[in-house]
């Protein structure tokens, strides 16, 4: 069984009939096709709608101080930062498929970079960008209001509080043991083909 | 544009038998098949044969194949000899299980190698799936032939 042909005639003896008929593998291409970037698309698709409906309220609705215009673009400069980063994100996957396995290796370990990179910094502007914002866009409709003023400030630190505190540091944790585990991966495969 | 169901019929047995050569495990292997193939019902509108149709197919499942960070081992290997040891003749599906889980035991990228020159790929293709030479292809198939003789020796020596 050493021989390589004595091999070969083994490894052509695994049974493929179980495998989908052509027809069976055409409907899972159609049902799954959008599943694996979806999470990709529902951001951008929202991102858009955000977007829109929020440049629509600034336009139609006639504000008379600036901070509103400013904390409105604030928000929407947040939300296409977020939009353009899945953009290219979602570019980069679509070019990846004609490429050998150590051009692959590359690209994942630049993709774990691109997360740590987004975690770490992009995510921090763009909360900090959407919160400032938020809390200036509102001032206008609130400011003759003491009470309701205070508990939308209020309201904002809390979210914001959690979303700091609480949130990112665990969803940066287990995505940072996610990219630690697929670092560690692709520098022992990397590794192996030098 | 090739027409996207003869390619599946021709390449889906191929591509089987390399994910089964690298995860040992039949129901992750067509997960991979399936992954393949939705990736190139997607890319074929694109495809511009600027490599060939196989290279490009086989690109994207030994991609998939190395995305796959867990991979299942049906069995651990120190316990085949005991399972084996009252055999007196292997079957053909105890011979293609012995070689799969030698397979197994390689290194991730060896495993495609091997498993692509066991499915008849000339070296100048695996080179160019893999991404190396093919001068420097030849070497690691002679050792990755190697370190599977000494791995099945080393099974048959307790049958």
């Amino acid at each position: 069984m050493n021989n390589l042909d004595d091999l070969r005639a083994i490894w052509h003896s695994a049974k493929t009939e179980d495998l989908p008929s052509s027809k069976e593998m055409m409907q899972m291409v159609r049902a799954f096709r959008f599943q694996k970037l979806r999470n990709k698309w529902i951001v951008i698709s929202l991102s858009i709608v955000f977007a829109s409906l929020l440049v629509g309220v600034l336009i139609v609705t006639p504000f008379k101080m600036v901070s509103t215009y400013i904390g409105g673009g604030m928000i929407i400069l947040a939300d296409l930062w977020i939009l353009i980063s899945n953009i290219r994100s979602l570019k980069r996957f679509n070019q990846l498929e004609d490429c050998s396995n150590l051009e692959f290796l590359s690209f994942i370990e630049k993709t774990r970079q691109n997360q740590h990179y987004y975690y770490k910094n992009t995510l921090v502007k763009v909360v900090l960008l959407c919160s400032v914002g938020l809390g200036i866009y509102l001032f206008e409709p609130l400011h003759q209001h003491l009470l309701w003023l205070i508990g939308a400030y209020a309201a904002i630190i809390v979210y914001y509080g959690l979303l700091w505190f609480v949130v990112r540091p665990r969803s940066f944790a287990r995505n940072q043991n996610k990219l630690d585990a697929m670092a560690r991966h692709l520098n022992n495969m990397a590794g192996q083909l030098k | 544009m090739p027409d996207f169901e003869e390619i599946y019929k021709r390449y889906a047995p191929q591509i089987f038998r390399v994910c089964l050569g690298y995860t040992n495990d039949a129901d992750q292997a067509k997960d991979l098949v399936q992954e393949t193939f939705i990736a190139v019902w997607k890319g074929l509108p694109g495809f511009r044969n600027q490599s060939q149709i196989s290279t490009w197919i086989f690109r994207i499942a030994t991609n998939h194949c190395l995305r796959a960070l867990e991979v299942a081992k049906r069995m651990p290997s120190a316990e085949l000899p005991f399972n084996l040891a009252d055999k007196e003749e292997e079957s053909p599906e105890e011979k293609l299980s012995l070689l799969y889980r030698c397979i197994a035991e390689l290194d991730e990228t060896d495993r495609i190698i091997i498993s692509l020159e066991l499915e008849g790929l000339p070296q100048a293709e695996i080179a160019a799936v893999i991404g190396i030479s093919s001068g420097n292809v030849r070497v690691k198939i002679h050792r990755i032939k190697d370190k599977l003789a000494q791995k099945l020796k080393v099974y048959e020596q307790f049958r």
